[in-house]
């Protein structure tokens, strides 16, 4: 066996399901504490940050809006990532990973829509608009909802694993799509304030809040991630269980 | 602490963006101690993970 091969095995054993759980288990709650303090921080320094001199205090609606909007395609991209391993290297944690992942984009793409909408109310006058950034993360809100039905409705789990993987890779192209929507088409959405090339376009007043708030977000992400992965898992073993049980006393 | 004219749009926002993260929280919690409780009783009725022949791993 080649150096390279072993490490390869040693890395392929180290995201074995069991032994998943036996890492996942003590990491949650160090993870769960993290997210608890960085919320604190965030939701303290959100509080500190002066009145914007356009959005008045509306501005405090972009500390939960834009670390939502963040999650909903950083989520997907975890997934995008977990479906090349299902379909390239066919491992069993990569579509665990997939699923685990659904519900949490879900949610956070429902509530970047949500407080989008709660701040467009007073800023725009409306509460929604068809511009190409909005309707694309409806788009995205969609996809999340097709392929947690499509979870539910392949019994078999390779054909299932294998479905979602491809409609999950197709549904990337999405991402982009909302990344740029606001510098390909003349979008109500302003253009990004934070992450573009040069300094971002935000007081550092609101930049810390904001960043303090993301990382709570992402910190809130991965460790539900974690936990929805050892649900799988053990759903997973739960009907393996049930299958050996009736198969046993199908041959009894 | 002051919100002014955008009180109602303000506290809205937060009051929904908790009520989804505790949400997600809890129905996470939930699923779990509902697998845990279901493979204790598997366990507790003798089933095997894997098939009599089968390696554990």
């Amino acid at each position: 066996m080649t150096d390279t091969t072993a490490r390869r095995n040693s890395i392929w054993d180290l995201a074995n399901p069991t032994r998943f759980l036996g890492i996942a288990g003590p990491l949650i709650p160090w993870l769960a504490g993290a997210t608890a303090l960085a919320f604190a921080t965030g939701l303290w320094l959100a509080l500190l940050a002066p009145e914007d001199y356009q959005q008045g205090r509306s501005v405090l609606i972009m500390f939960v809006h834009v670390p939502s909007a963040w999650l909903s395609m950083f989520c997907y991209s975890v997934m995008t990532l977990s479906a090349l391993g299902t379909l390239v290297w066919r491992h069993p944690l990569a579509d665990v990973s997939v699923r685990a992942a659904m519900p949490i984009g879900a949610a956070f793409t429902l509530l970047a829509l949500v407080t989008g909408s709660l701040w467009g109310k007073p800023m725009w006058g409306t509460w929604w608009v068809w511009d190409a950034r909005l309707t694309s993360v409806l788009v995205l809100f969609i996809i999340y909802l097709g392929l947690m039905a499509l979870a539910r409705a392949i019994e078999d789990p390779v054909t299932s694993a294998r479905s979602i993987a491809v409609v999950t890779l197709v549904g990337f192209i999405n991402i982009p799509i909302i990344k740029f929507s606001v510098d390909w088409w003349n979008t109500l959405h302003q253009p990004a304030s934070v992450s573009r090339f040069g300094r971002p376009a935000m007081d550092a007043a609101f930049l810390y809040p904001l960043f303090a708030m993301a990382i709570a977000f992402t910190l809130l992400f991965l460790t539900l991630h974690l936990m929805n992965m050892r649900n799988e898992i053990l759903r997973r073993r739960i009907r393996s269980m049930r299958m050996n049980a009736a198969r046993e006393a199908g041959g009894a | 602490m002051m919100l002014g004219q955008y009180a109602g749009y303000i506290i809205c926002a937060y009051a929904i963006s908790a009520a989804v993260i505790i949400g997600l929280i809890a129905w996470t919690n939930l699923a779990y101690g509902a697998r845990r409780r279901e493979l204790a009783e598997l366990e507790r009725q003798g089933v095997q993970r894997r098939s009599r022949g089968q390696a554990d791993g």
